[in-house]
């Protein structure tokens, strides 16, 4: 059996990689961090927006801490936006389908509470999706 | 120096690809698409359209007019409040001879019925006195005492679509139990008027979404509209389609309304066999490709998937002609029609190893 | 007496090849019996053998023993011709393709590092071609692909660390 001359190349006599190697990891660590983005498109939201009736009521950043109280048809819904995450605290609804939706967090997710009108939508840089089926 | 040249191009070629996306990136940051979006409620619940490509006050013009045209055909067709089906109900339960109705409303009815007959009775808009019953004819529902004679004598009285007879533009019933309600006819019939209206008006890509039911004309922008289908349990979207022009999206859920009593949930979907809501099912999802009735389509043959025996499913599937459903369990069991499943990303990682393939 | 056994000829060379692919088989058969995290995310330490032997005896050596290894230990295993082994085998193809094309870069620059990462890359798609084609051949599985790439990514990382460290110990 020949030997290649692979075993009498010493010039990769130390552990440190080469500047070829350096090249392919950094590549590597983008194609990776390219693939998390392109298939985990569950992407934080960064923006809110709240819709009372059909009218817009604002567009808030979601990195903060603060309290909404938003007026609608059957009385205020109190919204909280915490570092990140958005949910409706208090609402003057029966069946409090909306307080029990809980927090939201990635862009595209939706709150409603129907009887008193009030929307809350996340927003972010790419929106996983452009409409929500439910 | 031959390694220098293949060194070249082993860093040169990806580098430029990698700036032309970054180019890329950056362009389509930087330019705002042209994305109008309006939320009304309509029908009980949240309606948006989104058009895109056309300059905004146009857009907004479109919208408005759809917005109207749901507006009124809310109003003609409301369940419990005075409308012009409320009228039609109330002559049925006194057994009045025929009267007169809107051509639009005999035509909407006659079509009801062909896919109650289709759905052989699973999916009946007759039934209206036991939805009532249920409590669920009300903006807001409270869990209801249920009153296990009423419910047996409504569905004793088997009121069905055909026992209604439309004839010269006068309509009559011959069973006083009949009590139409359109809840799961009217918002898909809407989708269908608003793609159509959207294709008179010359608009080339928008997306509607009625309470849910989502149809689709055109694309957003180079892409197709992509939807996402609500997680029935968690905040968050379970997976994502591409929903691509004319095809329409409709869930039937035990989420959207409901109500909890001694620890058990009663949804609105009710059996009109049984005379109760139907249970062990979360949600059902089915897609619509291209035709007339997509959107009436995608709001009614949801409805015998999810009232079905878990065996009977595909069957109901089938008969509805529907080859695209998704079906969550009460058990967390997901079941996935082949065709669906190829066209389904999944979102949640917990819900994907649950998925298994509806054979048909 | 006669002898009934045939006599081959073998070479020093040859058991050493021989010990190494034994060595192979027994640590794909600890990595298949260790339980993973996440079912497919293993190290991929029997790929070290490979590529020492890809260093030391040339490509052909390390084509033989890494398909040694992947019949044998399925063999051993009982995984012989299940979807296990047959994603085993797609794996080591593949990425003995992408190291016979590794091979060629320039050594000046690109050491067993660049090699085991690109074996590592290549031995994922491969086991995810077949997932994709034939076990689930549903669009759920994209969700898992960045995972997959990030461990192949550190495990190739540190198996071509190792295998550097291995073949400056011999020479």
């Amino acid at each position: 059996m020949s030997r290649l001359p692979y075993s009498s190349d010493t010039s990769n006599s130390h552990l440190k990689p080469l500047i070829g190697d350096w090249l392919v990891i950094i590549i590597s660590i983008v194609a990776v961090f390219f693939m998390f983005q392109q298939f985990w498109s569950f992407e934080h939201a960064s923006q809110l927006r709240i819709r009372q009736g059909n009218k817009i009521i604002g567009t808030y950043d979601l990195n903060q801490t603060r309290e909404l109280h938003i007026k609608g048809p059957i009385g205020e819904s109190i919204i909280v936006i915490n570092q990140g995450k958005v949910r409706f605290k208090q609402s003057p609804c029966h069946n409090q389908y909306c307080v029990h939706q809980g927090w939201l967090s990635h862009a595209g997710e939706v709150a409603i509470c129907l009887p008193n009108q009030v929307s809350l939508q996340l927003l972010g840089a790419k929106n996983t999706y452009d409409s929500l089926n439910y | 120096m031959r390694w220098k040249e293949a060194l070249t191009k082993a860093i040169v070629a990806p580098m430029r690809l990698f700036l032309v996306f970054i180019f890329f990136f950056l362009a389509g940051c930087s330019k705002p698409e042209p994305l109008y979006n309006t939320q009304s409620y309509i029908f009980g619940t949240l309606v948006d359209i989104t058009i895109y490509g056309e300059p905004e006050p146009r857009a907004q013009e479109v919208s408005n007019q759809i917005i109207h045209g749901f507006q009124d055909l809310h109003n003609r067709l409301h369940a419990w409040r005075p409308s012009e089906l409320k009228t039609l109900n109330d002559e049925f339960s006194r057994g009045n001879s025929p009267v007169t109705i809107a051509p639009d409303i005999a035509v909407v009815l006659s079509d009801a019925t062909k896919l109650s007959i289709q759905s052989k009775g699973a999916f009946n808009p007759a039934i209206g006195g036991l939805i009532e019953a249920w409590g669920f004819h009300h903006d807001e529902f409270h869990p209801i005492k249920i009153d296990e004679t009423k419910i047996k004598n409504l569905v004793h009285a088997n009121p069905q679509m055909t026992d209604i007879m439309i004839k010269d533009g006068k309509i009559s019933s011959n069973n006083p139990a009949v009590q139409v309600d359109l809840g799961g006819y009217a918002k898909g019939y809407a989708l269908d008027i608003a793609l159509a209206s959207l294709r008179k008006q010359g608009v080339k890509n928008a997306l509607v979404n009625i309470g849910g039911n989502i149809i689709a004309l055109g694309k957003h922008g180079e892409k197709p509209w992509r939807v996402g289908i609500q997680h029935p349990r968690k905040p968050n979207a379970i997976a994502t389609l591409d929903l691509e022009s004319g095809w329409a999206i409709g869930t039937s859920g035990d989420y959207q309304r409901f109500f909890e009593l001694n620890g058990k949930r009663y949804c609105h979907i009710i059996d009109p066999a049984t005379g109760y809501p139907a249970q062990g099912v979360q949600a059902v999802t089915v897609l619509i490709p291209p035709q007339i009735n997509a959107g009436t389509l995608s709001d009614v043959t949801s409805k015998p998937i999810f009232i079905a025996k878990p065996e009977a499913r595909a069957e109901a599937a089938k008969a509805m002609g529907v080859e695209n459903y998704l079906v969550i369990e009460s058990n967390n069991k997901i079941l996935v029609s082949p065709t669906m499943a190829k066209r389904l990303t999944w979102l949640d990682s917990l819900a994907a190893k649950h998925v298994t393939s509806a054979l048909q | 007496m006669t002898r009934s056994t045939i006599n081959i000829s073998t070479t020093a060379e040859d058991h050493h090849i021989a010990k190494l692919t034994a060595l192979a088989i027994g640590l794909h058969i600890i990595e298949a019996v260790i339980p993973s995290p996440l079912p497919g995310v293993k190290p991929g330490i029997a790929n070290i053998v490979t590529l020492y032997v890809l260093y030391e005896y040339g490509f052909a050596t390390a084509a033989w023993v890494s398909l040694l290894r992947v019949f044998a230990s399925s063999l051993l295993l009982g995984h012989f011709l299940s979807p296990t082994f047959v994603l085993s085998l797609s794996g080591a193809i593949c990425s003995l393709a992408a190291l016979y094309l590794a091979q060629q870069l320039p050594k000046k620059y690109f050491s067993a590092i660049t090699l085991s990462i690109c074996a590592a890359f290549a031995h994922i798609a491969g086991q995810l071609i077949v997932v994709r084609l034939w076990l689930i051949p549903q669009t759920g599985v994209i969700y898992l692909i960045p995972i997959f790439a990030l461990a192949a990514l550190i495990f190739g990382l540190i198996n071509g660390l190792i295998t550097t460290k291995l073949i400056n110990q011999k020479s």
